[in-house]
């Protein structure tokens, strides 16, 4: 117990991984392969969801830096070490994601047909390897995690997805590929000056941010260096233009893959900016702020049209996402702590409200094994239940006050109001183009009359979803009606992210 | 001749420098043991051959494993150098030799090919890659040189029914010989300029006078280096390389692409070093050498890449990813002398090279059909449905080459480029991740004929070789073993390095 204590972390990123390698040796044919599994991973992401409890619990929110800190030496002779540690920026990740695990999990009972044994020990890697990358605090460990997590991923779309399957999983790959192995690029030349500057190698991220960068201007190494790594993550966000990957992967992959994209994987990026690309390039950051408002209001806007017109619901949902986080984006360029903490919560926010959405549809795609918007209506006379749970998240989305959503979105208009006023008012309009698209998608599935015959004996939802959705829905309403209960914690943390971060921005005596 | 000529000190050995030998010298009474063991028919050459074989470079690795770290040995009135670095790549080699061995007992039944010089054969280029990496001389140099590649030639052909075979065998000749050529006459020419054929002397006498870098000596040096880049197949000398490693028997190609080009990398960097690139050139010639390695650098690495994209064949898409990733290593090699770790991740990327080749080319030599049929992408269909073990450990292996943690893949480029980029030559590693992200297209289609297509025909139901999948068990763990710890080898790698 004392060792489980100490290393909380440790088992908590590879209780899952360890837990699927033993489903590895139970036999996979048979009738019961596909109950057998299931209930295999669903204990095991129920496990780790235990343990991130015990640490949510443990957690001091006076603390601004890592707690729990685990470190033993790795490839010593670069300075490289295996730690961990968790501070108020990491924490609500790791319980976003170890919350959304079993009931992704939960959901996927039906849906895959075969390989049964493949499937959900690729889901307990994937959560191994996302935890993980929230938690290191050692570049190079992290960098790990950022890659491994792809190979369950890839195959998760490329086995299980839909017709156009091994095209989204490769251009998944390799958009991810391209942006973070130019990111290893940075992290040598980073942790190489670490040694030119402090005499020693070494990947850790608080040595690294003592690391001084010469900054002047678009070609010194500062400004590249910060491009770099926000390639990297520009392109999981997704950022405008760096988008394409995600339409296509959305769509191809099974309902759980979806989830966990949008829910998690997405999050990866923002969170890397955050940890890595912020603090450790302070004058790029003010010297792209103005670029990457821009880009992040365009994101907003061209995501909300571009979905206003999809004819496929996932398709809709998946380029919301791009809207959504662009609103991430756009908060946490404003460098305000009002600005980067609604960007946080709307982080926390898309992985609850766009998980659901996907979900939803996954679970209506089940039933009808289509996705157009034309093929349904009136659905909400067949299907009360899951009107209902349709109704509260697609608000929650749209961010009705009293979601979750709102407290996000308006914590971001207003951080970017104080930085930059152009690119408030203009996401602002985001908010109105996000209702519209999906209001109007939700009044063309759910009301009028039913058209289809097809839709006429559509079943309810079973117990089983209900219990998928119904945490979802608990943590719309607790985060929109308590989220200072996730601000206490993050606080602290935010502050010191701030103070890091913002060093070189000069505001304009009104705004401080 | 008078007597007081001989000198007794060469004529005495010892007894360090009969420790230093005995990898050697097992090896060599080994194949004098084959041979005679091949014509007693009473004891089963195949078998007896084979056993001789195995055992003999066990024993050679674990002799070899055990004088690593020892101070330089000089032998033969410093004609050859048991040093470290030659260790290290002893070792590299013996285990090519077993894992190759390993994997091609059963695949020479089927290819009914089952002669014993098969084994006699690898175990001559074996020695002679050790005296390849051990030789100061340049003679001994080329003497080694030629005990490997005219042993290979013969195992490039021995598929004798079979004309891709014997196409490459001729293929591989001559080029191979006109390499040897070059190299051979530059080496007279750099005799030339600096009156001595010993490596360890060339140094100093560049180094004292530097006005005997004259043009000639920038002429032999070339031709040296260009009989190198051709063994190595770096573009634009890299042609014969594709049709070669396709028509070799399997298992000879991933012996191929781990002992030779080891052993070519291995030689061509003491030479180079011993050419004082990085130390001893005037500031003219050093920039040149410079530049033009930059150049052939990046060639390689795109051409490889680029070419490998359209390959449907399997060891012709191997053969273009082993172009591909001389391209890396000649990033290091161009690079080593200014960066903090040295040369020293080239010998680490070339043992995580040659582990996930050796892996991947038992298990071509498992998959492949008669006549080396069936290693065409299709022919992969569905494999991780029909053989899961083999298409794990196919996937191991290719995410090692394209580079994905946590494998020795991944580790050996980090080092690789890290040191690189140390040496300040950022363009060039960035021109070498995009490449290697292209790379990943084609390493990964084969994954997704493996997971993501039907299985085309009936299982074979053939049992595999248990030999071949001892072997083929043995890479997966050790590309993921150096992966995930990592430092032993590359501490080991350095030691060896430290040697010159």
């Amino acid at each position: 117990m004392d060792w489980f204590n100490q290393h909380l972390l440790t088992c908590l990123v590879f209780v899952p991984l360890v837990w699927g390698l033993v489903s590895l040796a139970f036999p996979a044919q048979g009738e019961g392969a596909r109950k057998l599994f299931f209930a295999w991973a669903l204990v095991g992401s129920v496990i780790a969801f235990a343990i991130s409890l015990v640490l949510l619990n443990q957690y001091d929110p006076h603390g601004a830096e890592f707690q729990f800190v685990e470190k033993a030496p790795w490839i010593v002779n670069l300075g490289i070490h295996y730690q961990l540690g968790l501070d108020g920026l990491s924490l609500w990740l790791v319980m976003l994601t170890t919350f959304l695990m079993p009931i992704v999990i939960l959901a996927s009972l039906l849906a895959v047909e075969e390989k049964f044994k493949g499937y959900f020990f690729l889901l307990l890697f994937l959560e191994s390897g996302m935890l993980g990358a929230f938690v290191v605090t050692d570049i190079f460990l992290f960098y790990v995690f950022w890659e491994a997590m792809l190979i369950p991923m890839y195959f998760l779309i490329g086995v299980w997805g839909g017709k156009q399957r091994i095209y989204a999983a490769m251009k998944f790959f390799l958009y991810t590929m391209v942006g973070s192995l130019l990111m290893l690029v940075a992290i040598f030349y980073l942790s190489y000056q670490h040694k030119v500057q402090f005499g020693a190698f070494s990947t850790d991220i608080l040595s690294l941010y003592k690391v001084q960068i010469p900054f002047a201007g678009f070609s010194s190494p500062q400004a590249l260096l910060f491009l770099a790594f926000a390639l990297a993550f520009a392109i999981k966000v997704p950022l405008f233009p760096l988008h394409t990957w995600l339409p296509d992967a959305h769509v191809q992959a099974p309902t759980s893959g979806s989830v966990i994209l949008a829910g998690v994987l997405l999050k990866m990026g923002g969170y890397g900016f955050m940890r890595f690309a912020f603090p450790l390039f302070p004058q790029a950051v003010a010297y792209f702020q103005v670029t990457f408002l821009t880009l992040g209001s365009i994101a907003i806007i061209y995501g909300a049209f571009v979905a206003m017109v999809q004819p496929d619901i996932k398709k809709l949902v998946a380029y919301s996402s791009v809207s959504h986080m662009g609103y991430v984006i756009i908060g946490l360029f404003s460098l305000n702590a009002v600005g980067v903490t609604g960007a946080y919560y709307q982080m926390l926010n898309h992985g609850i409200s766009t998980g659901g959405l996907f979900l939803l549809v996954g679970m209506i795609y089940e039933r009808r094994h289509t996705r157009e918007i034309s093929d349904f209506g009136g659905i909400t006379k067949v299907m009360p239940v899951f009107a209902v749970a349709f109704m509260i998240i697609t608000l929650s989305s749209i961010a009705l006050p009293g979601t979750n959503g709102f407290i996000g979105e308006f914590m971001i208009l207003l951080g970017t109001w104080k930085a930059n006023k152009a690119a408030a008012v203009v996401s602002g309009f985001g908010v109105i183009f996000g209702a519209i698209y999906m209001l109007w998608m939700f009044q063309r599935v759910m009301f009028g009359k039913v058209t289809h015959e097809a839709n006429r004996h559509l079943k309810d939802l079973s117990i089983r979803e209900m219990a998928v959705l119904a945490p979802l829905i608990v943590a719309v309403f607790a985060m929109g009606i308590f989220p200072m209960y996730f601000f206490n914690k993050l606080e602290p943390s935010i502050d010191r992210f701030i103070q890091r971060s913002a060093g070189a921005i000069t505001f304009s005596s009104d705004v401080r | 001749m008078e007597l007081k000529l001989i000198r007794p000190e060469l004529l005495t050995m010892t007894a360090q420098e009969l420790r230093a030998l005995y990898p050697i010298l097992i090896l060599v009474i080994g194949s004098l043991l084959a041979i005679v063991l091949s014509v007693i028919k009473l004891l089963s050459p195949k078998f007896s051959v084979f056993f001789t074989t195995v055992l003999v470079s066990v024993a050679a690795g674990l002799v070899a494993l055990d004088f690593f770290g020892a101070p330089p040995v000089p032998l033969f009135n410093h004609m050859m150098v048991v040093d470290p670095f030659s260790t290290f790549f002893t070792v590299l080699f013996v285990g090519a030799l077993l894992v190759s061995c390993l994997v091609s007992f059963r695949y020479l039944d089927r290819e009914k090919i089952q002669h014993p010089e098969y084994y006699i054969l690898m175990l001559f280029s074996v020695i002679g890659m050790i005296l390849m990496a051990s030789s100061l001389d340049l003679i001994v140099l080329f003497i080694a040189l030629e005990l490997m590649s005219l042993s290979v030639y013969v195992l490039v052909g021995f598929r004798r029914a079979d004309r891709r075979s014997n196409e490459a065998a001729i293929k591989y000749f001559i080029l191979g010989s006109v390499a040897s050529a070059i190299l051979l006459y530059g080496a007279a020419i750099l005799y030339g300029c600096t009156g001595t054929m010993n490596l360890a002397e060339i140094l100093p006498i560049l180094s004292r006078s530097p006005e005997v870098q004259g043009p000639l000596f920038v002429v032999g040096m070339w031709l040296v280096v260009v009989g190198f880049l051709f063994k190595v197949a770096s573009v634009p000398f890299h042609m014969w390389m594709p049709d070669i490693y396709e028509g070799a028997p399997t298992p000879v190609t991933g012996f191929m692409t781990s002992g030779i080009k080891a052993a070519a990398f291995a030689t061509f960097l003491r030479v180079l070093f011993s050419l004082g690139y990085g130390k001893a050139m005037t500031e003219a010639i050093q920039v040149n050498v410079h530049d033009l390695l930059w150049v052939i650098a990046v060639a390689t690495m795109v051409v490889g890449n680029l070419i490998a994209l359209t390959q449907t064949n399997l060891k012709r898409m191997l053969a273009y990813s082993s172009i591909a990733h001389t391209g890396y290593l000649m990033i290091g090699l161009l690079s080593g002398h200014k960066s903090e770790f040295g040369y020293a991740p080239i010998a680490m990327y070339l043992v995580g090279y040659s582990i996930m080749n050796l892996g991947a080319f038992a298990l071509l030599s498992m998959v492949g059909g008669r006549e080396d049929h069936g290693l065409n992408l299709q022919d992969f269909s569905g494999l991780g449905k029909r053989e899961p073990w083999l298409a794990f450990a196919m996937s191991v292996f290719l995410f090692s080459m394209a580079g994905v943690p946590p494998t020795a893949g991944f580790v050996s480029k980090y080092f690789l480029l890290y040191g690189a980029v140390q040496a300040g030559e950022v363009p060039l590693v960035v021109i070498a991740v995009l490449c290697s992200a292209v790379s990943v297209y084609y390493y990964l289609r084969v994954l997704v004929y493996m997971y993501m297509k039907d299985p085309v025909g009936a299982p074979s139901g053939s049992r595999h070789s248990l030999w071949a999948g001892a072997a083929l068990t043995a890479m997966v763990v050790l590309t993921l073993q150096v992966g995930i710890m990592p430092a032993r080898l590359f501490e080991m790698a350095r030691v060896a390095l430290a040697s010159f």
